[in-house]
């Protein structure tokens, strides 16, 4: 609908370990941006008219926004804890609205049938009641106490298991899992999707993990979470509409879907619309 | 499968025990194409979440919540099928003649063509009537049968004569493929040979 | 059979695929083709110059070209899959051999600059992918008509294999498949195959697998 409300808001648009003094161009909500090391090593990025855009480097990405930021980018202080690997997964574009990409990776009801055999398999498919909030002060969505029994959880995990995770929604195209974690009870596994949106309609995902797992070569990580996300691609590419509904009535929500409702609500609170439509076409 | 009805895109399917049935292509969970769907038994099921629709439409199976009878609210639109003679119709609304019979003739193949009907009778020479083109090609006569898909686009089932051999056939076949691009060409505004 | 191997590209899933249909065990050597652009690396440079994956390593036979992994591991463990039987066969299962590389130059090349942002002409590709889909259509209307089931005979060969990949994730690239019903029907005739796997891409068929009785009250 209109990118105004989230023009100050953070946007990944490179892996860092790939900013180079040649640059990359890419697009951030419809307009063209060039993305490049400067010569004093830091991130530069510029926008249509050559004007200089915010830019930092956090979570193993550059990030971007076409605003004025009011807010430093979210916190995931997991990330700094020592003895983690950090995953970066690399880009996947998706021919969708870069909010049907957010609100999917914060369903697991569609485990069995579309990461069969890896993140859930039939006759497996109940969703236990969890609970959801919006937390005011973080301003953040939260999903918490949601189980799911998993055949081959992560790569490091052997045989099926019921793991335990937590949504995050700190930023309308970023989404964070925390993730019960095989070798290391006790911890959290932090595994990530943060959306670049290129046009209402069409984005790049930048999926992004901090694990704690130092058996599973780094490529076998990557791959896993890449074979994960493409499997999702081809859902999210057919969804119709192509823009996330916010009006209640297009849909058919049940309690499984309670994080995607309050997603929902809250993009509609902020006016988080780029990439919604509010009433049915 | 995926098919185009006037009323927008449509999931065909075919249960078990054989009936046809024609679902608006999109499920009212989350809006996932139906066609992308699979079939159990008498069901269809969304490839999302794996909601299970009865022929009637009516959801009757949400494997998030095993123990949950769905409403009867939960139901996908449904169009009208006819099954007959290997052709499957599809009516928006009741209709009101049962769809024709093409005695002596049996469907070949469905190919879509980059073009309109105009198109199409322009390349063939001849002019459609009730939605059958006759075209000749090679002293081979071929039938075919349109369902226009918008201005540019039309869907081409071939149907050849019931008693022609597999030779006969896959000539009929490849003059489909001929009347096609002549068709296309002259859609893009080329010049047709 | 050590096969270098990336999870996303379809042409080392034909080997992966064919080596589950015969029942090889492959020793997989995973490549960080994306991001990382391993197979441009020295170690696989020096592997094979052409600088693609996959490559095949058995002892000092080192193949990197999938169609002849196909035939090799074919040949290895089930011969009927050459399709060798008559000359008539055996030319046209080299004749959708060769029409396969058709396929990863125009859809591969459009799938990899939809997905991963690989530079090229995508109106160019996807219309080669276009009409290769439509000869392929065609092929296998006539093998129906002859009563066929496959690209080259009534059972499937490493023809089928070597041009199933890249079709059946045409859409990953933007060339929809909704208008080849001939396509979809032999796409899910090899999925029901014994020993099929999947892709990242390609679904589970669940209609495979009867409708389970539900566990209620278990997480
Ligand atoms: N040699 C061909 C190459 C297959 C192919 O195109 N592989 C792609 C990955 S799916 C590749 O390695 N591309 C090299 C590149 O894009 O840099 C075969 O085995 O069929
Ligand atoms: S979208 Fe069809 S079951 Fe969820
Ligand atoms: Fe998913």
């Amino acid at each position: 609908m209109t990118r105004d409300t989230m023009i100050d808001g953070w946007y990944p648009v490179s892996l860092a370990s790939q900013l180079d003094a040649h640059g990359r161009s890419t697009a951030l909500m419809g307009e063209p941006i060039e993305v490049r090391r400067g010569e004093d090593g830091n991130a530069k990025v510029t926008g249509g008219n050559g004007r200089a855009l915010p830019a930092c480097i956090r979570y193993g990405h550059v990030w971007s926004s076409l605003g004025d930021p009011q807010k430093p980018l979210f916190a995931i202080p997991e990330a700094d804890q020592p003895g983690r690997r950090l995953v970066d997964v690399g880009v996947v574009r998706v021919r969708c609205s870069p909010l049907r990409a957010v609100e999917n990776f914060l369903d697991i009801a569609h485990f069995p049938f579309v990461h069969t055999d890896i993140l859930g398999a039939e006759p497996h498919t109940e969703v236990q009641n969890y609970k959801v909030e919006i937390r005011e002060d973080e301003d953040e969505v939260w999903a918490t106490q949601v189980r799911f029994y998993q055949p081959q959880a992560a790569k490091s995990a052997e045989g099926g298991i019921t793991t335990e995770y937590m949504y995050r929604v700190p930023a309308p195209t970023c989404s964070i899992l925390y993730k019960t974690c095989p070798p290391r009870p006790g911890e959290w596994d932090v595994i990530t999707l943060f959306v670049q949106p290129l046009a209402e309609d069409l984005c790049d995902v930048w999926p992004w993990m901090a694990l704690f797992d130092d058996e599973t070569p780094m490529t076998d990580l990557i791959h896993f979470q890449q074979t994960i996300f493409v499997q999702d691609r081809s859902i999210l590419e057919n969804q119709i509409p192509r823009l996330l509904p916010l009006d209640p009535g297009m849909e058919i929500p049940t309690r499984a879907d309670l994080t995607s409702v309050a997603y929902r609500r809250w993009l509609k609170r902020h006016g988080y619309t780029y990439g919604a439509q509010l009433v049915a076409q | 499968m995926p098919a185009q009805s006037p009323a927008g895109p449509v999931a065909l399917w075919r249960t078990r025990s054989g009936r046809a049935a024609a679902f608006a292509d999109r499920c009212p969970h989350r809006g996932m194409r139906l066609s992308h769907g699979f079939v159990r038994g008498e069901t269809l099921s969304c490839i999302y979440h794996g909601w299970s629709y009865a022929q009637a439409g009516n959801c009757l199976r949400i494997p998030a919540h095993p123990a949950l009878t769905p409403p009867d609210t939960i139901r996908v639109a449904t169009q009208h099928v006819e099954d007959g003679g290997g052709i499957i119709w599809i009516s928006v609304g009741e209709p009101a003649a049962p769809p024709p019979r093409f005695e002596g003739l049996a469907p070949l193949r469905s190919m879509v063509v980059e073009a309109g009907i105009v198109a199409l009778e322009a390349a063939a020479g001849t002019r459609a009537a009730g939605g059958l083109l006759d075209y000749t090609h090679d002293d081979r006569a071929v039938r075919l049968l349109l369902a226009p898909e918008g201005q540019a686009r039309t869907l081409m089932h071939v149907l050849a004569d019931e008693d022609s051999n597999p030779g006969e056939r896959i000539a009929a076949s490849r003059a489909a493929e001929s009347l096609r691009r002549v068709a296309e060409d002259i859609a893009r505004g080329g010049i047709a040979r | 059979m050590k096969l270098y191997d990336y999870v996303l590209s379809p042409s080392c899933y034909k080997a992966r695929l064919m080596a589950a249909l015969v029942g090889v065990k492959l020793d997989i050597r995973p490549v960080d083709f994306h991001p990382g652009a391993e197979h441009r690396g020295p170690e696989l440079m020096a592997l094979n110059p052409a600088g693609s994956i996959p490559i095949l390593e058995d002892g000092d036979l080192v193949l990197t070209e999938s169609s002849a992994m196909l035939v090799y591991l074919a040949a290895k463990a089930a011969p009927q899959w050459l399709g060798n039987d008559t000359a008539g066969l055996a030319a046209r299962v080299q004749q959708w051999l060769s029409f396969s590389h058709r396929l990863t130059a125009s859809l591969g090349a459009a799938r990899l600059h939809e997905m991963l942002l690989r530079p090229g002409n995508i109106d160019a590709l996807q219309g080669q992918g276009t009409a290769a889909l439509r000869e392929l259509e065609a092929g296998l209307v006539e093998q129906h008509i002859r009563g066929q089931r496959f690209l080259a005979s009534d059972r499937p060969t490493v023809a089928d294999i070597a041009c199933f990949p890249y079709v059946a994730l045409a859409p990953d690239g933007g060339v929809s498949l909704d208008p080849y019903p001939a396509i979809r029907l032999w796409s899910r005739t090899i999925r029901g195959l014994d020993g099929f796997i999947e892709m990242p891409g390609i679904h589970r068929l669940h209609e495979l697998k009867p409708e389970p009785v539900p566990v209620v009250g278990e997480a």
